[in-house]
C-alpha cells in the first residue's frame, strides 16, 4: 500500500516545530512513531499536505520526577516507559497498559506515549480500505450524515481504544499543550469532546509536549481484554487508582475508576469512584458493587463498532474493573 | 515533492539513496536495494512480515518512512548469514522444520535475532512474548518457538530437532 504524497519537515527545535504548525495548521500533522498516522494515511482516511516529524526533537523524550510528580515527554517511546522502574512503582497502571499495547515489534520502539493518547478514535465501519468504504454512503466521520454504528445518531460514536490514555486518566494525569508563544495545561479528563470526528479538545496548531502524573500515594492497576493478547486493540479495559486514608491506613480515602474502549473517550466514573471512600482495602464485596455499577454506567456509552458483540463487551466491564480494583487493593495492603 | 538524500548503514554497508517523503523504508529496501527478504503482507502494521532492525531494535518497515531512518543502522534478513554460512538461528529454523511457506520467516528471524542479541538464553515465555507481533499462518508457532529457544540453549534436550544428528 502506497502512502499519499506530502511534504516532510524535520525541525530540530521545538520552536521551529511550533512555527511550522502555526503556518500550516489543519494541513499539517505531527509524525511521532507513525504507527497510527501512517496506517490511516495509507487507507486514505486523511491526507495531510505536510508532516512535521518529531525525529530530531530528542528533548521531547524523557521521564523525570520532582516533588510533585512524574513528567513524561510526549515523544518518549513506549519501550522506555515499560522499562522505567519509577513508572512501574509509582504509576503501575501506566506501565501495565503500555506493556499490553499492540506488540513489542510494532510499537514498543517506534510508538510514543503522545501518539498513543492522540491516536484517532476507531470504528470498524470507518477504519477500512478505500475499496470497502466505496461500497456505501459516507458516515459522519467521513463527512456524511449517517452513523452505521448507532441508528439515528447525529454524531460520530467512534471508540477511543488507547490503553495509555485510560491508565493515565485513572492516575489523574494532566497534559501540557504547546503552541507558538503559548502553553496550557489540561486535565486529561477534560481533554475530550463529545464527537468522535475530532475527539480531542485541541487546536490544529497545538503540540502535545508533556504528560504530568501527580504523586497521590496509593496504588494503581490496569486490566484489559482483547481477542489476542498481542497486536489487537482492547475491546474493554479498566484503569484504577486507590489511595489510603492518612489516619486509617487500611481504609480507602480516594478512588478513581476509569473504563476504556467503551466510549468516545476513556470514561472517568465519578459516582462509582466516590462510593469506595471509607471502604476497607479488603472489602471485595464493595469492589464488586462498584464494578457492577461501572458496568451499567459504561454500557450506555458503547456502540457495536470495535469487534465483539456489544453484550459481551458490556458484560466484561465488571470483571475488568473488579480485577483492577482487587489488584490495586492487594498492592496497597502489602 | 522533492527527493531527499539519506544515508543508511544496511547490513554493515554504508549506502546513500535519494527517497521521496512518502517512500516507506520497506519500499526503499526492496525496490532500491533489491533486498526482497523483507515482505509486505498487510502493509498496515498487523502481520510483522516486514520486520527489520533499526539501530538493533525490531520495527515495522512498512510503517517507517525511509526519511525517518536517515543515519540509522538497518539489519534485514539478508544480513544474518555470513556469506554462504547461515547463522545458528537460521540453521535452527531449518533443523526444527520452522519454515513452511516462508513468508513470515524473515520477520520471525529478525525479531528473534534482536532478542538473542540482548538475551542469548531466553526462556520459552520470553520468546513467545517477543514473537507475538509476528503472524505465521502455517506452522502453528511451536516449531518456530522451539527453533529460537534451542538456538540460545543448544544443550537442551529437544526431541523434534535434527541438530547434531
Ligand atoms: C496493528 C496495530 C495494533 C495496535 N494496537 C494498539 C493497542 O493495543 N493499544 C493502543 O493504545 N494502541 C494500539 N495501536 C495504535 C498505535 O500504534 C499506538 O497507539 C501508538 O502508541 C501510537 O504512537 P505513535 O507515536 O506511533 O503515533 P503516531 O501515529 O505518530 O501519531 C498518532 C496521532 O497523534 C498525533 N501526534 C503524535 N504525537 C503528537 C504530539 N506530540 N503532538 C501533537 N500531535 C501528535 C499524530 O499527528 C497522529 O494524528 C495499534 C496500531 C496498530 C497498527
Ligand atoms: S461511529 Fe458512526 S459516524 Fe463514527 S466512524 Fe463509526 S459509523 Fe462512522
Ligand atoms: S507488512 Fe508491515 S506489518 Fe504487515
Ligand atoms: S511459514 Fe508460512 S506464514 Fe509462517
Amino acid at each position: 500500500m502506497r502512502l499519499p504524497r506530502f511534504d516532510y519537515f524535520g525541525p530540530d527545535t521545538l520552536d521551529a516545530a511550533l512555527e511550522l504548525l502555526a503556518t500550516h495548521k489543519e494541513e499539517a500533522k505531527i509524525l511521532a512513531g507513525g504507527t497510527d498516522l501512517l496506517v490511516r494515511m495509507k487507507k486514505g482516511l486523511l491526507n495531510p499536505k505536510v508532516l512535521i516529524s518529531l525525529k530530531a526533537l530528542n528533548g521531547l523524550s524523557y521521564i523525570k520526577k520532582d516533588d510533585e510528580g512524574i513528567k513524561i515527554g510526549a515523544r518518549t517511546p513506549l519501550a522506555d516507559i515499560i522499562s522505567s522502574d519509577l513508572i512501574q512503582i509509582q504509576a503501575t497502571a501506566l506501565s501495565q497498559a503500555c506493556e499490553k499495547i499492540g506488540a513489542v515489534t510494532l510499537q514498543h520502539y517506534r510508538g510514543t506515549i503522545g501518539g498513543n493518547i492522540l491516536q484517532d478514535n476507531r470504528c470498524h465501519h470507518y477504519n477500512q480500505s478505500k475499496f470497502h468504504r466505496s461500497g456505501r454512503q459516507a458516515c459522519h466521520k467521513e463527512g456524511g450524515k449517517i452513523c452505521y454504528a448507532r441508528d439515528e445518531s447525529d454524531r460520530c460514536n467512534s471508540t477511543c481504544q488507547s490503553d495509555g490514555a485510560t491508565a493515565l486518566m485513572a492516575l489523574g494525569a494532566k497534559i501540557i499543550l504547546a503552541s507558538a508563544g503559548h502553553e496550557r495545561t489540561v486535565d486529561l479528563e477534560n481533554f475530550y469532546t463529545t464527537d468522535g470526528i475530532m475527539p480531542f479538545a485541541m487546536e490544529p496548531h497545538e503540540l502535545l509536549k508533556e504528560i504530568f502524573i501527580p504523586f497521590q500515594g496509593g496504588q494503581s492497576a490496569y486490566h484489559r481484554l482483547a481477542f489476542r493478547s498481542a497486536i489487537d486493540y482492547p475491546i474493554v479495559c479498566a484503569g484504577v487508582l486507590l489511595t489510603p486514608s492518612l489516619t486509617q491506613k487500611d481504609e480507602i480515602e480516594g478512588a478513581r475508576i476509569v473504563v476504556g474502549a467503551m466510549g468516545r473517550s476513556p470514561l472517568f466514573l465519578a459516582g462509582e469512584s466516590a462510593g469506595l471512600k471509607g471502604k476497607k482495602f479488603t472489602d471485595f464485596a464493595a469492589f464488586q458493587t462498584a464494578a457492577d455499577a461501572a458496568m451499567n454506567s459504561a454500557a450506555t456509552f458503547a456502540v457495536h463498532n470495535v469487534g465483539g458483540t456489544l453484550e459481551y463487551r458490556r458484560a466484561m466491564v465488571s470483571p475488568m474493573v473488579f480485577r483492577a480494583l482487587k489488584e490495586a487493593a492487594q498492592a496497597a495492603d502489602r | 515533492m522533492e527527493k531527499i538524500e539519506i544515508t543508511l548503514t544496511i547490513n554493515d554497508k554504508l549506502r546513500e539513496v535519494s527517497v521521496a517523503p512518502n517512500d516507506t523504508l520497506l519500499e526503499v529496501l526492496r525496490e532500491k536495494f533489491d533486498l526482497t527478504g523483507s515482505k509486505e503482507s498487510c502493509g498496515e502494521g498487523v502481520c510483522g512480515s516486514c520486520t527489520i532492525q533499526m539501530d538493533g531494535k525490531p520495527v515495522r518497515s512498512c510503517l517507517t518512512l525511509a526519511l525517518e531512518a536517515d543515519g540509522c543502522r538497518i539489519k534485514t534478513v539478508e544480513g544474518l548469514a555470513n556469506g554462504d554460512q547461515l547463522s545458528d538461528l537460521q540453521e535452527s529454523f531449518i533443523n526444527h522444520g520452522a519454515v513452511q511457506c516462508g513468508f513470515c520467516t524473515p520477520g520471525m528471524l529478525i525479531s528473534a535475532d534482536a532478542l538473542l542479541q540482548n538475551n542469548p538464553k531466553p526462556d520459552e515465555k520470553t520468546v513467545r512474548k517477543t514473537l507475538a507481533g509476528n503472524i505465521c499462518r502455517c506452522t502453528g508457532y511451536a516449531k518456530i518457538v522451539d527453533a529460537v529457544c534451542h538456538t540460545g540453549n543448544p544443550d537442551n534436550q529437544c526431541p523434534d530437532c535434527k541438530t547434531g544428528q
